[in-house]
């Protein structure tokens, strides 16, 4: 009880000691408070790029999770488990274009329109003509393949699927340009229904919403569908932006503790003079038979103290710029814009997660901690009268 | 009774080593007081703060109340001085950041004394010293006089047994000096302490009980 109230009085004054020394209080907390709502908003930035280009990536045309050889009688509704926003079905006809003499091979797909329209960025990325209405035998075809073809919005090609024999003739809507060359130079859409139907295997892209792991809803489909039907996530198809992805963590990470490092010098030389300023009062103390143990938990809770008040307004701030900003985005189209992972849009969107306003108050506290223990060590060693004799 | 048996202490400085203290011996009887009288450098804060435990002499030692402080752990000393030994520096030396009331309340917080006993003797101590409405006030308020009474109210709140006062009025006018030594002797003999208190001052000598003069380390 008696150790309880000890501790008690210690935290009071250590808190007396705070509040009444406004001004280097002050300084430090501000001092603190900036380098932990820098460090939130630098953190959710970083976040926000590396959401941008999997937002973009999988936004363009695979969706989080691409399902390959879903047999024909598998309903899409059977893959709309939770944690998935949508399931667009696609039948993929590999064949040849024919355009007067030009044959070109190319990969019809036949998609819903408005779905992928609602969920993928190659209908908002039309070059020349329009988007798929919906009318059966309409056919949007990549840029590079128009070229080659020679072809233009309101011309017709023929279309010969490996798979039949026979010939279907397409009226081209309009030409997409996503800057994907292998999308732009093979692929042709066209509305579900289009093209004779076969009754084979269907692909998916699938999209998830935000949170959700793509392995979890792999293993239920497996559990569900089986089979032949194989499924991938976005990481498994794109190792180039899943690495790329985790070297922004890895400079991310490297930043922040450089970024931290620097003002916790600061922070540190800051604590060490505020404590030396002090060095008197812990002199006083000692003379009046405070243990050494005791300063030090005197200086820890001071340490402690100015860190909750200072992070926590540090956290509030690093938030309320992140969500202020989340609102509008910052638009970095001018910088990304022949970017293939920046396709759709260079906006982005600073996102909070744990680790964003986690990981720099926790460094915070770390480093002030690290910064109090040469004078904590300084003041705990000397007896009293050597400290009042140093000032 | 409070036991000083040949204390030696020797200082390293710029000018080399400096004797401070040689084979000081003298003894003090409880409740009476002491004037360390000497001139600025004589020892006299080295031997009050070997006394007060905060200073370790070379050789020596220091007996209060039948326990050698010189030969109990870190720990051990702190807890005696905390219970059984009063300063009063210089400067005053309150605690900055805490008021009058707070500082003389700091060493019976520090006791485990319950806060209606301490806030009583907090206010008995401050009429004692006849600053009955300046609990609330912080030291940077405080005149020197003021300072060095809320000091002394402080040293002596948790009743020690010994009350170690090195230059109490160094920076304070004669009257005021006198004043407030009065006030600490008539403080101590009232609660039974011992009383030593290093001065230059002639007359403040005449006020002790006893005194006993340094020079250059050596009575």
């Amino acid at each position: 009880m008696k150790a309880r109230k000890l501790m008690f009085f210690w935290w009071k004054v250590a808190f007396l000691f705070l509040s009444r020394s406004l001004r280097a209080t002050g300084i430090m907390s501000l001092m603190l408070m900036s380098a932990v709502a820098a460090l939130i908003f630098l953190s959710a930035l970083a976040m926000g790029v590396n959401d941008a280009m999997i937002r973009n990536s999988v936004s363009l045309y695979s969706g989080h999770i691409s399902g390959f050889n879903i047999p024909g009688d598998v309903r899409k509704d059977a893959l709309a488990v939770p944690g998935v926003a949508a399931v667009l079905k696609r039948l993929s006809n590999p064949g040849i274009l024919v355009k007067g003499g030009k044959l070109h091979e190319a990969i019809v797909t036949e998609i819903e329109p408005r779905e992928e329209l609602q969920f993928t960025a190659v209908g908002r990325k039309i070059a020349a003509g329009t988007y798929l209405t919906g009318t059966k035998g309409d056919v949007l075809l990549g840029r590079s393949l128009a070229g080659k073809m020679g072809v233009s919005p309101g011309d017709t090609v023929d279309f010969k699927p490996f798979a039949g024999t026979g010939v279907i003739t397409l009226r081209v809507a309009g030409i997409y340009n996503t800057g994907i060359d292998k999308l732009d130079r093979e692929t042709a859409f066209c509305p579900l229904g289009s093209l004779p139907a076969s009754g084979h295997a269907w692909s998916a892209a699938v999209f998830l919403k935000e949170g959700v792991e793509p392995g979890k809803i792999i293993s239920a489909y497996r559990n569900i569908i089986g089979g032949s039907a194989e499924f991938k996530s976005w990481e498994t198809l794109m190792p180039d932006l899943k690495q790329l992805i985790d070297l922004n963590y890895v400079s991310m990470g490297i930043v922040i503790l450089l970024v931290f490092g620097v003002v916790s010098l600061g922070i540190a030389c800051a604590f060490v003079i505020i404590i030396l300023k002090s060095i008197r009062e812990y002199g006083i103390l000692k003379a009046m038979g405070v243990t050494s143990r005791e300063t030090m938990l005197l200086i820890f809770f001071e340490v402690l103290l100015m860190n909750l008040f200072a992070s926590t307004l540090g956290v509030i701030l690093g938030i309320f710029l992140s969500v202020l900003v989340q609102s509008t985005g910052i638009d970095l189209t001018a910088y990304t814009s022949h970017n293939q992972y920046f396709t759709v849009s260079g906006v982005i969107y600073p996102r909070l997660t744990p680790f964003a306003w986690g990981v720099p108050p926790a460094l915070a506290f770390l480093f002030s901690l690290i910064a109090a223990v040469w004078p904590a060590v300084l003041v705990s060693r000397r007896r009293a009268a050597e400290i009042l004799r140093m000032v | 009774m409070i036991e000083v048996i040949g204390i030696s202490k020797q200082y390293l400085s710029g000018r080399g080593h400096v004797q401070a203290l040689s084979g000081i011996t003298f003894q003090v009887e409880k409740g009476t007081n002491l004037a360390l009288v000497g001139k600025s450098g004589s020892g006299k804060t080295t031997l009050m703060n070997c006394i007060g435990g905060i200073e370790k002499p070379d050789t020596g030692k220091v007996v209060i109340e039948g326990r050698e402080i010189q030969s109990l752990s870190e720990r051990a000393l702190c807890l005696f001085q905390r219970k059984n030994i009063g300063f009063v520096f210089q400067h005053g030396n309150l605690l900055s950041f805490l008021t009058a009331a707070e500082n003389i309340a700091f060493p019976l917080d520090l006791n485990g004394v319950g806060a209606r006993v301490r806030d009583r003797r907090v206010a008995e101590l401050l009429q004692l010293i006849g600053l009955p409405g300046i609990g609330a006030a912080m030291p940077h308020e405080l005149s020197g006089g003021e300072l060095q009474r809320v000091a002394v109210a402080r040293a002596l709140s948790h009743n020690p047994s010994l009350l170690l006062a090195d230059e109490p009025t160094a920076n304070l006018d004669s009257a005021t000096g006198i004043s407030i030594i009065q006030m600490m002797i008539a403080l101590t003999r009232s609660q039974s302490c011992t009383l030593i208190m290093a001065t230059h001052d002639q007359e403040l000598i005449a006020l002790a009980d006893r005194s006993i003069r340094l020079r250059d380390g050596l009575i």
